[in-house]
């Protein structure tokens, strides 16, 4: 029997099935094109949560990291990612959307702001309501890696099981 | 003849009645100047929150990207449009947030003029305050209104005020009427300053006059858990906020000796203000027990009041035979209005099912009922055999019958994972369950969400079942005030940080990982000398857990305002205490002028006074209106990650060195100082994270050497502890060497003059370069220009 091939744009529901905030929601992706938004991104920015410290995804932190993604470590994602050695900037995630949205914020290498955020292992619904900041009051691309749809970022993957999830993950990086 | 104010016949002369309102007090002169801004109306202290919105900028998170306001229709607002009024997102959600904070004074408010009323009637308008070893009765009051309450009848007139305020606050929603999101939020500040007034209103007059503790370090402990109740007595139970008609229950069964009888318990904060009346009431817990104690099946009756109380109560008490009498116009759940009929009619017709509930206004009918109904109600249960929870087998039915579909996990706020749960106990392993026990906010939503009609909060609470007998812990009651003795004591270590600050864990149980979290954060904080303030149901939850010689921290760490201790205010309202703790550190330790004085006070607490607010499991509207008049007095507060569904908050920018200018008061020279506090207001995403959070939040402007170096001390050890790194910003902290942890002195220097290029004379090991401010121990910092020496107003 063929192998079930990884659609990532299936079950585009909130995972928190209340959380529809309005006429613009997340368009679902598929992996290649999540990958391909963030090879082309000029400053993109990966935010890890606490989660990213997962088995599984703690290598596509590793490997974009390689790639000269600035890595933003929120929560309590640091410590993994230091024992990883993996280069990051811990920075609370509420502050950083604060950031984000100030047009005279330099970025964390003094170079200026982002144009890309791409999230990855966060708590549910706190990720949710801080891509709400970004999508209402910034032009910045938000592309969600992570393993549920997120409606108010501007891409997302649909609700993923877990191993699918880490398939997703190895085609995004695949394409970077 | 002492003159009091009230009604006054002469007699002999008829129909000649003199009406004294105020009355004035022979010492005035004596009192203290009255400040710029009593009782002010919205805009009087825009200057203030302005000073506040500069630094810290709002953030808001739309929860829902419409306005649904109006008949225009609904309008998307995405991407900060405008709609049909005119208004735009970002002002729409400033709208929004104000709208939260007014709730909640409201129901804070609303709670203190019931109680006034209440009370006022039952002992007289010219019944005393007393609220302990203080001379300064009513902090947040004096400060805000400018006027020192000595009887609750002096209240009303505070009340008025708030109420006023409230109304007109409410009016700026109307259509889009106010484009300015800025002003918005200074009229949400506005809202949670009135808001302390009106809590603070509701625990003065209850404190005075229901014999509660005052200022009480050694207050009582009690009990506090859902295992701590025996079920084989009869049960009543109480929901709810306002205690007023509970005391009358409590008088009854002390007269009647009916305490050894009935087991009288509480949720929410009534059972906090029961057992400040009499310890013989038991607290069953917080709000996230409320549906689950009540599908427990073990209550026999149920008096409720007002605030957090279910919805849903009247299908639930139903379906258990569990008879509802409501006892405040809040809450009346479409019931009849029996106020006026004979109780024993009233207990036929409840006893029977005839009525599920009733509403009963009298509260000398509710003292009596109440006990007769229960012990009547108990054997009635009893012989129905009515159970709630599944048995074994229907548990093991329920758990089979579920397919795994997962419509639980995303109908759950914390996204438990129900299903592996279910799955593993179809395995006859409950141990998934056992652990969601705590982290369930016991709402119910994976009841509604179950395609297979599962009832998943009974499964959930009957796999649980070990746990839950377990569930026994003790909890100091509610102290209410710190006394003026205990400021005088304590206030100079706080203001010059040799207590390295003041946590306040506040707020109710919508915690990110259960409760052992808020346990887990007291605790750290009590071994760091920080002093642990807390109410509400945060209150509760701390008490829920042990160490391993049992004892809980109530029972570990005293309850005085000392370094070190664990101080229960009270119940929801008695958050105005901690409040007024800054307010009265700033009148006795620094003799500040409070009187209606409040930018200035407020000035004073965020730049002096170390303490922090944290809101872990924030979810009402009042845990909401406590931060933001917490906010508009100078002190941070911290909210978990559900806290951005509040829609707003205040981060700072420390990059930004503009906004970190402060005046010198002594001169009004410009200074650069550090980002102290760095934000107003803030969200964490667990724990780990925020436990450096609070540390950092406790740095102050006007931190001494030691005081910094105390601060510094813990700031870099819970990062250390947590984030498994020193924080990337500790150094900017730094003044002079002096404010250096000194068993860490050296490593540190070398830190600072190897990645941060200061530069240190290692034989003085002293810095000579490098920090942007030096230590004054003079400097007088302050955000408000006429404040300052020479200042024309």
């Amino acid at each position: 029997m063929a192998a079930k091939e990884l659609d990532t744009t299936r079950n585009a529901v909130p995972f928190d099935k209340a959380n529809i905030p309005g006429p613009k929601m997340a368009k679902a992706v598929k992996a290649e094109v999540a990958g391909k938004f963030i090879s082309k991104a000029k400053r993109p920015l990966l935010i890890v949560g606490t989660a990213a410290g997962d088995d599984g995804v703690i290598e596509i932190v590793r490997t974009m990291a390689g790639k000269g993604i600035p890595v933003a470590a929120t929560g309590s994602s640091l410590k993994r990612l230091k024992e990883e050695g993996i280069d990051a900037t811990y920075v609370n995630l509420h502050a950083l959307v604060s950031y984000l949205k100030d047009p005279d914020w330099k970025g964390f290498d003094g170079k200026g702001g982002y144009d890309t955020t791409i999230f990855l292992g966060h708590t549910y619904y706190y990720a949710s309501q801080l891509m709400s900041t970004l999508k209402n009051f910034t032009k910045i691309k938000v592309i969600s890696i992570d393993r549920h749809y997120h409606p108010n970022a501007g891409q997302s993957f649909g609700n993923l099981k877990p191993d699918d999830f880490i398939k997703a993950l190895d085609v995004v990086v695949a394409q970077l | 003849m002492v003159i009091k104010k009230g009604k006054f016949t002469i007699e002999g002369l008829e129909n000649v009645q003199i009406n004294i309102d105020k009355v004035t007090s022979s010492d005035e002169e004596k009192e203290e100047p009255q400040g710029p801004t009593p009782a002010p109306d919205i805009h009087e202290l825009r200057d203030w929150d302005m000073r506040l919105l500069k630094r810290y900028e709002p953030v808001y998170s739309p929860i829902c990207d419409l306005c649904c306001y109006c008949t225009y229709g609904k309008c998307d607002l995405t991407g900060n449009k405008e709609g049909a009024c005119g208004i735009n997102m970002e002002a729409h959600q400033a709208r929004e947030a104000m709208l939260r904070t007014l709730t909640g004074a409201a129901a804070h408010a609303g709670h203190g003029r019931h109680l006034l009323n209440h009370l006022i009637k039952r002992f007289g308008a010219d019944h005393p305050i007393d609220v302990g070893p203080s001379d300064i009765k009513a902090p947040v009051t004096q400060t805000v209104l400018g006027i020192k309450p000595e009887t609750i009848g002096d209240f009303v007139p505070v009340l008025d005020y708030v109420e006023e305020q409230i109304t007109q606050l409410l009016a700026t929603t109307h259509i889009g009427q106010e484009g300015s999101a800025i002003d918005f939020e200074s009229k949400a500040l506005h809202a949670g300053m009135v808001d302390h007034v009106g809590m603070e209103v509701s625990d003065i007059i209850q404190i005075s006059c229901l014999d509660m503790p005052k200022s009480q370090a050694d207050a009582p402990l009690v009990d506090v858990g859902m295992g701590i109740i025996d079920s084989t007595k009869p049960v009543l139970l109480c929901i709810g906020h306002n205690v007023a008609a509970v005391t009358y229950i409590m008088d009854y069964m002390d007269e009647h000796d009916l305490f050894d009888k009935i087991e009288l318990a509480a949720i929410c904060c009534t059972a906090h203000d029961m057992t400040r009346v009499n310890p013989k009431a038991k607290v069953v817990g917080s709000l996230s027990k409320q549906l689950k104690y009540i599908r427990s099946g073990i209550p026999d009756l149920i008096i409720v009041d007002e605030q957090c109380i279910r919805a849903d109560m009247m299908r639930e008490t139903s379906k258990l035979h569990i008879p509802v009498i409501a006892t405040n116009d809040k809450v009346m759940y479409g019931l009849p209005d029996r106020s006026k009929d004979d109780i024993d009619d009233i207990i036929r017709d409840l006893a029977s099912g005839d009525q599920p509930g009733v509403l009963l206004f009298d509260y000398d009918k509710v003292g009596e009922l109440a006990p007769k109904l229960v012990m009547k109600m108990a054997p009635i249960r009893k012989e129905k055999g009515i159970t709630a929870l599944p048995s074994d087998d229907e548990f093991k039915k329920l758990a089979s019958s579920c397919t795994q579909c997962g419509a639980c996990v995303i109908g759950c706020p914390q996204g438990l994972e129900i299903d592996k749960a279910m799955e593993a106990a179809v395995e006859g392993n409950l141990t998934l369950f056992e652990e969601l026990h705590d982290k369930c906010i016991g709402c119910g939503r994976c009841d509604v969400e179950c395609p297979k009609n599962i009832p998943v909060l009974d499964v959930i609470e009957k796999a649980s079942q070990k746990v839950i007998r377990e569930e026994k812990g003790k909890l100091r009651t509610g102290r209410g005030q710190v006394g003026d003795p205990e400021i005088r004591e304590e206030g100079v270590n706080l203001v010059l940080g040799t207590t390295p600050g003041v946590v306040a864990i506040i707020g109710c149980p919508n915690y990110p990982d259960g409760s052992r979290d808020v346990y887990e954060i007291a605790e750290e904080m009590l071994q760091r000398s920080y002093i642990v303030v807390t109410s509400g149901c945060s209150a509760m939850d701390i008490g829920m857990f042990k160490d391993d010689e049992g004892k809980t921290l109530y029972e570990r760490y005293g309850g005085g305002f000392l370094k070190g201790n664990l101080l229960n205010t009270g119940s929801c309202v008695s958050n105005a205490h901690i409040t007024a703790t800054t307010i009265k550190v700033a009148a006795i330790f620094a003799r500040r002028d409070i009187t209606g004085n409040f930018e200035e006070i407020a000035d004073y607490v965020m730049n002096r006074i170390g303490a922090v607010g944290l809101a872990w499991g924030g979810s009402t509207q009042k845990a909401l209106s406590i931060g933001t008049g917490c906010n508009r007095l100078g002190i941070p507060v911290v909210l978990g990650p559900h806290g951005p569904k509040y829609r707003r908050a205040y981060p700072g920018k420390a990059y930004d060195k503009d906004k970190w200018n402060i005046l010198d008061a002594r001169n009004g020279s410009v200074h650069n100082v550090e980002p102290a506090p760095e934000h107003l207001l803030i969200s964490a995403e667990n724990k780990a994270e925020l436990m450096p959070l609070l540390a950092k939040l406790c740095f102050r402007p006007g931190d001494n050497n030691l005081g910094r170096m105390l601060k510094l001390t813990h700031y870099n050890d819970l990062s250390e502890q947590s984030l498994d790194v020193l924080p990337d910003d500790w150094h900017i902290y730094v003044r002079s060497e002096a404010d250096l942890p000194l068993a860490k002195r050296e490593k540190l220097l070398k830190i600072l003059e190897e990645e941060h290029g200061w530069k240190i004379d290692w034989d003085r090991k002293k810095i000579l370069e490098g920090p942007a401010r030096k230590v004054d121990i003079s400097f007088q910092p302050t955000n408000v220009p006429r404040l300052c020496k020479g200042a024309v107003e």
